[in-house]
C-alpha cells in the first residue's frame, strides 16, 4: 500500500518538480532583463554558435563543445598560462590533429591580445564551431581546408585583460580598461623589437630573417617579457607557422608589416621585402568584409587619419608606428607572415552586434585561411631522399629568406609571377630553379641537394675514370 | 701529365669548395640619423584619450526593459519548485522510503510551510477560482484557499508564464530537458501539441473575456470543451500571431491537430489515453502498477501529469522552438527498433543521472563566481548535443565496413585518454571529464 502510493507520489513529484525545475532554470538568469535577453538569445543562436560574449569558463566550454562534436578533426591544447593563471587555450583543426603532416602548412589566428578588444575573441570561437559544423555538413571548401592545413585558433591571448574589460558594468566599455595584461603590460609592445635590428642590418649588412636564433635563451631569461608573450614566442618557435593573423579592435582595417617606421617618425610607409604578398593577403581579408573594404566608409572617429587605408588595408608604419609588436616579430624571427586585423570601430561593442560582426567577417576569415595555399611549396632533401631541415630558400628579387622545417618541407608565399628559387644548406651545393607562380594553388617544387662530400666523391670518380681512359688510350 | 692532372684536381676542388651564399642587399635610406632616431612608440596618448571622450559623449545608453512584477511571484514559485526538485533527485537515487520522508523534505526545503503535495481529486472542478487566483498568488505552491496545487494548476501556471512573456525560450529548455530526463518520446510529440495549445488558448480567452466566463467554465470539464470550440478560432489566431515564427505550414497543421485534440479532450480518460501513455515507459510502468480500483484518483492524476508534460513538449515543437527530431534524438529516433529503444532508455536514464551528478557537483564549485545555477545544465546540454553530433557523423562516415561496435570502443578509449590528458593540462575539469567518459561508456 505504502509502496504503491509512494511510487505514485514519486512520479507526481518528479514530474512536478521537473516542470518546476525547468521553469526555475529559466527564471534564474541573472544580470539581464529576463524576457528580452532570452528572446535575444533565442534569436542569436545558430547551429551551436551562440552569439554572446564568452567569459573564460564559457570560452573553455565552447572549445570543449567543438572538440566533443568534432573529435576526429580537432584537439585542444594550451601554450601556457596568463599571469593570473588562465590557460592560453588553442583549438587545432586538421585531419590529423596533434600531428604535423609533412608538407601541410600551419596557420594560426590569435585574438584578444588587447583584452578589451573583444570582437576577435568571439569571432574565433564562432569560427571554431563553424568550421566543425561545416566540415560535418560536407562543405567542400572547409573540408579541403581542414584536410590540407593545420589550423590553430587561439581566441584569447590576454584572458586576464578580457575579464577586467568584461567586468565593467553597463554596456559602455572604457577605451583602456583591460587592454594590457594583468601586469599592466601592453602585449603588442612587449615583443623583442627586431625591426630595429633589421633596420640597422639594412644599412650595415646582416640578415633580416630568423633574427631570434641566438636569442632563445635571452627570451627565457628576460624578465620584462610577460608570460603571455613568452608563451607565444615559444609557440612560434615550435611550430613552423606559415601564415597568421592577429585580431584587434578599435578600427576597421587589415594592417601589414612593417609596423615600425624606419626613421622613427610617427607615420611613414615602411615596406618590408614581401610588401607585394602582404598587400595581397591583407586584401584577401578586407575585400570580403563589406564595411572594411568600403572606400566611402567614414573613419571610425571624426578626426581619424585613415589616409593610409587602401581597399581596407594599410601598411603598419604608414598608419602609425608600433614597436615591439607581435606581427613584425613573426616575420623577422620565423617563417610566419602575419597581419593585424582591426575588426571594429568599437573595441567592446554590445553583445547584440556580435552576430553582425560574424556575418561581416566569416567570409574574410575563410578567405584569409585559403591564402596559405599560394606561392611555392615543397621539400628540400638530400640525394638519398632524407629531409634537410633548416635549409634556406631564397627568392631572387625578394630580400627575405625562409627556411625548411623538420621534414624538409617549406612554403614560400608569393604573388603571381616568374621567380628563381634557390635552396641551400651548409655543406650542400645550392640549386636554383625557375618557377612560374599563379595566383593559387601553390606550385610544388622539390630540391635534391648534393652535399660537398658527395660531390667530392663524384669528382674523384670522374677523375679516376678519366685517368683510366687516358692511361688505356695512351698506354701507360 | 701528372701536373695537368693535379692542376685540374686543384682547380676542381677550389671551384667546388666555395659555397654559394646569398647576401642580403642593403635597402633603406643611408641617412645617419637612423642611429639617433627617436621612436614615437605609439599613437599619442592624448589623441587616444580625446577620441575616447568624444565617443563617450556621442553614445547613448539604451534603457533595458524590466520584467513585469507578476513575474516575480513566478520566480519565487520556481525557486521553490527547483529546490524541491534537487532534493527529490538525490532522494530518488538513494531509493529511500518515499512518502513520509518526501513530505518531510518538502517541509524542510520550503520557505513557506507548504502543504502536503499529494494529489487532490478535484482537478476537474477547481478551475473555477484557480486561474484567476493563481495570478495573484505570491506563493507558488498553494492557492489562496490553502489547497495544494494540482498538476492542472502547474499547466496553467506555465501557460500563463509563456503567455506573459511571449517567449519561446521557456519552451526550449523545458523540452530539451524533458527529453533528456527520459520523460517523453517523439511519437508523442504531435499529440502533445494540442494539449499545450489548449492550455494557452484557455488562458488567452480568459484574459480576453471577463471573469464571468471563468465562472461559467467551472462546470465539468467536458462542458468546458464544448463551449470553447466556437471560440477556438480567435484565440488560436492570437496564439499563432504571438508565437508563430513565420512557418505557415506548421500553422495549418497545428490548427488541424488542435481540432483533433479538442475532440479527444471531450472523452473521459479511458483506455485511449492509457494506451498512448505506454510510449512513456517510466510512467506506463507506474500506471500499470497502480491498482485501478483502489487508487483510481492517483492513476488519473498520474495520467494528468503525463499529459501535462506532454503538453509542454508539444507546445514547443508546435511553435518551432525545437524540431521533434532535434529534441527527441536524445532518446529514441523513430526508425530505431524495439531493441535499440531499450538501450537508449538506458542511455536516457544515464543521462538523467549525468544531469543530476553534474548539477550537484558544479554547485559545489565555489570558484565559479558567476554562480548561475542553470549554467551547468546549459553546459551539459551543450556537451551532450556535441557528443550526439559527433556520434552521428562518425556513424555516417564509418560505413567502409568497420563495425559500429568496433569504432565505438575505439572512440571510447580515445576519449578516455584525451579526457584524462585534458584534465592534466587544465583544459577540462575532473567532473567534466568523468561525465564525458560516462556518457561515452553508456553508448
Amino acid at each position: 500500500m505504502v509502496g504503491r502510493r509512494g511510487r505514485a507520489l514519486l512520479a507526481l513529484s518528479v514530474a512536478l518538480a521537473a516542470c518546476g525545475w525547468l521553469l526555475g532554470a529559466e527564471a534564474q538568469e541573472p544580470g539581464a532583463p529576463a524576457a528580452g535577453m532570452r528572446r535575444r538569445r533565442r534569436l542569436q543562436q545558430e547551429d551551436g554558435i551562440s552569439f554572446e560574449y564568452h567569459r573564460y569558463p564559457e570560452l573553455r566550454e565552447a572549445l570543449v563543445s567543438v572538440w566533443l562534436q568534432c573529435t576526429a578533426i580537432s584537439r585542444i591544447y594550451t601554450v601556457g598560462r596568463s599571469f593570473e593563471g588562465r590557460e592560453l587555450l588553442v583549438i587545432e583543426l586538421s585531419d590529423n590533429p596533434g600531428v604535423h603532416e609533412p608538407g601541410e602548412p600551419e596557420f594560426k589566428y590569435i585574438g584578444n591580445m588587447h583584452g578589451n578588444e573583444a570582437v576577435g575573441r568571439e569571432l574565433l570561437i564562432f569560427l571554431a564551431q563553424y568550421l566543425c559544423n561545416e566540415y560535418q555538413k560536407g562543405n567542400e571548401t572547409i573540408v579541403n581546408l581542414i584536410h590540407n592545413t593545420r589550423i590553430h585558433i587561439m581566441p584569447s591571448l590576454n584572458p586576464d585583460g578580457f575579464e577586467k574589460a568584461a567586468s565593467q558594468p553597463g554596456e559602455l566599455k572604457d577605451w583602456f580598461v583591460g587592454r594590457s595584461n594583468a601586469q599592466g603590460i601592453d602585449l603588442n609592445r612587449n615583443f623583442p623589437d627586431l625591426d630595429r635590428i633589421v633596420y640597422v642590418n639594412e644599412k650595415e649588412g646582416g640578415p633580416n630573417n630568423h633574427l631570434l636564433k641566438n636569442l632563445k635563451k635571452i627570451v627565457d631569461q628576460n624578465t620584462k617579457l610577460a608570460p603571455e608573450t613568452k608563451a607565444v614566442i615559444h609557440w612560434i618557435m615550435d611550430i613552423p607557422f606559415v601564415l597568421s593573423a592577429n585580431l584587434h579592435g578599435g578600427d576597421l582595417v587589415a594592417n601589414y608589416p612593417y609596423d615600425e617606421t624606419r626613421s622613427g617618425s610617427a607615420h611613414e610607409y615602411s615596406s618590408c621585402p614581401d610588401d607585394a604578398i602582404f598587400k595581397s593577403v591583407a586584401r584577401a581579408y578586407s575585400s570580403f568584409n563589406p564595411a572594411m573594404s568600403d572606400s566611402n566608409r567614414p573613419p571610425c572617429r571624426k578626426n581619424d587619419d585613415d589616409s593610409s587605408f587602401v581597399d581596407g588595408t594599410t601598411n603598419g608604419g604608414a598608419w602609425y608606428s608600433v614597436p615591439g609588436g607581435m606581427q613584425d616579430f613573426n616575420y623577422l624571427s620565423s617563417n610566419c607572415f602575419e597581419i593585424t586585423v582591426e575588426l571594429s570601430c568599437e573595441k567592446f561593442p554590445p553583445e547584440e552586434s556580435l552576430k553582425n560582426y560574424w556575418e561581416d567577417n566569416k567570409n574574410s576569415l575563410i578567405s584569409y585561411l585559403e591564402q596559405i595555399h599560394r606561392g611555392v611549396k615543397g621539400f628540400v632533401r638530400d640525394l638519398q631522399g632524407n629531409p634537410i631541415a633548416n635549409a634556406t630558400i631564397s627568392v631572387e628579387g625578394i630580400d627575405h629568406d625562409i627556411t625548411s622545417a623538420k621534414d624538409g618541407d617549406y612554403w614560400r608565399l608569393l604573388v603571381p609571377g616568374n621567380y628563381k628559387l634557390t635552396a641551400s644548406a651548409p655543406g650542400y651545393l645550392a640549386i636554383t630553379k625557375k618557377v612560374a607562380v599563379p595566383y593559387s594553388p601553390a606550385v610544388g617544387v622539390d630540391f635534391e641537394l648534393e652535399s660537398f662530400s658527395e660531390r667530392k666523391e663524384e669528382e674523384k670518380e670522374e677523375l679516376m675514370e678519366w685517368w683510366k681512359m687516358m692511361s688505356e688510350t695512351l698506354n701507360f | 701529365m701528372g701536373f695537368l692532372w693535379t692542376g685540374t684536381w686543384i682547380l676542381v676542388l677550389v671551384l667546388h669548395s666555395t659555397p654559394i651564399q646569398a647576401f642580403p642587399t642593403l635597402g633603406g635610406s643611408q641617412d645617419k640619423s637612423l642611429h639617433n632616431r627617436e621612436l614615437s612608440a605609439e599613437r599619442p596618448l592624448n589623441e587616444q584619450i580625446a577620441e575616447a571622450e568624444a565617443d563617450k559623449i556621442k553614445k547613448t545608453y539604451p534603457p533595458e526593459n524590466k520584467p513585469g512584477d507578476s513575474n516575480y511571484s513566478f520566480v519565487d514559485n520556481l525557486n521553490l519548485l527547483k529546490a524541491i526538485t534537487e532534493k527529490e533527485k538525490t532522494e530518488k537515487e538513494r531509493q529511500s522510503v518515499r512518502s513520509s520522508s518526501f513530505d518531510n523534505k518538502l517541509n524542510v526545503e520550503d520557505v513557506d510551510s507548504t502543504k502536503n503535495r499529494k494529489l487532490i481529486d478535484d482537478y476537474d472542478s477547481t478551475k473555477s477560482g484557480l486561474d484567476h487566483k493563481f495570478q495573484d498568488d505570491p506563493d507558488g505552491l498553494h492557492q489562496l484557499d490553502g489547497t495544494p496545487l494540482t498538476a492542472e494548476d502547474i499547466v496553467h501556471k506555465i501557460a500563463t508564464r509563456i503567455y506573459e512573456e511571449n517567449d519561446r525560450g521557456v519552451f526550449d529548455k523545458i523540452v530539451s530537458k524533458l527529453l533528456n530526463l527520459g520523460l517523453i518520446t517523439e511519437s508523442q510529440a504531435h499529440t502533445l501539441e494540442d494539449e499545450v495549445a489548449e492550455a494557452l488558448q484557455k488562458l488567452i480567452s480568459k484574459e480576453a473575456n471577463n471573469y464571468e466566463e471563468e465562472l461559467n467554465k467551472s462546470t465539468s470539464r467536458t462542458e468546458n470543451q464544448a463551449g470553447k470550440i466556437p471560440e477556438k478560432v480567435t484565440p488560436m489566431a492570437a496564439i499563432q500571431d504571438g508565437f508563430n515564427n513565420g512557418e505557415n505550414d506548421e500553422t495549418v497543421s497545428n490548427t488541424l491537430t488542435l481540432t483533433n485534440g479538442l475532440e479527444r479532450r471531450t472523452k473521459t480518460y479511458g483506455e485511449d489515453n492509457f494506451e498512448e501513455l505506454q510510449y512513456f515507459p517510466n510512467f506506463y510502468a507506474l500506471l500499470k502498477s497502480i491498482d485501478s480500483e483502489k487508487e483510481a484518483k492517483e492513476k488519473e492524476t498520474l495520467i494528468t501529469i503525463m499529459k501535462t508534460l506532454i503538453d509542454f513538449v508539444k507546445m514547443m515543437v508546435k511553435y518551432g522552438t525545437i524540431s521533434p527530431e532535434e529534441g527527441v534524438s536524445y532518446l529514441v529516433p523513430s526508425e530505431k527498433s524495439h531493441e535499440e529503444t531499450d538501450s537508449t532508455k538506458e542511455e536516457a536514464a544515464k543521462m538523467e543521472k549525468e544531469y543530476g551528478t553534474l548539477k550537484d557537483s558544479t554547485k559545489d564549485d565555489s570558484s565559479n563566481p558567476g554562480g548561475k545555477t542553470d549554467e551547468p545544465k546549459g553546459k551539459t546540454e551543450a556537451y551532450l548535443e556535441a557528443i550526439r553530433k559527433n556520434i552521428e557523423w562518425l556513424k555516417k562516415h564509418d560505413k567502409k565496413g568497420n563495425k559500429e561496435d568496433y569504432d565505438l570502443s575505439k572512440m571510447r578509449d580515445f576519449i578516455n585518454q584525451q579526457a584524462d590528458a585534458y584534465v592534466e593540462k587544465g583544459i577540462l575539469d575532473k567532473e567534466e571529464a568523468d561525465a564525458i567518459k560516462r556518457i561515452y561508456s553508456s553508448l
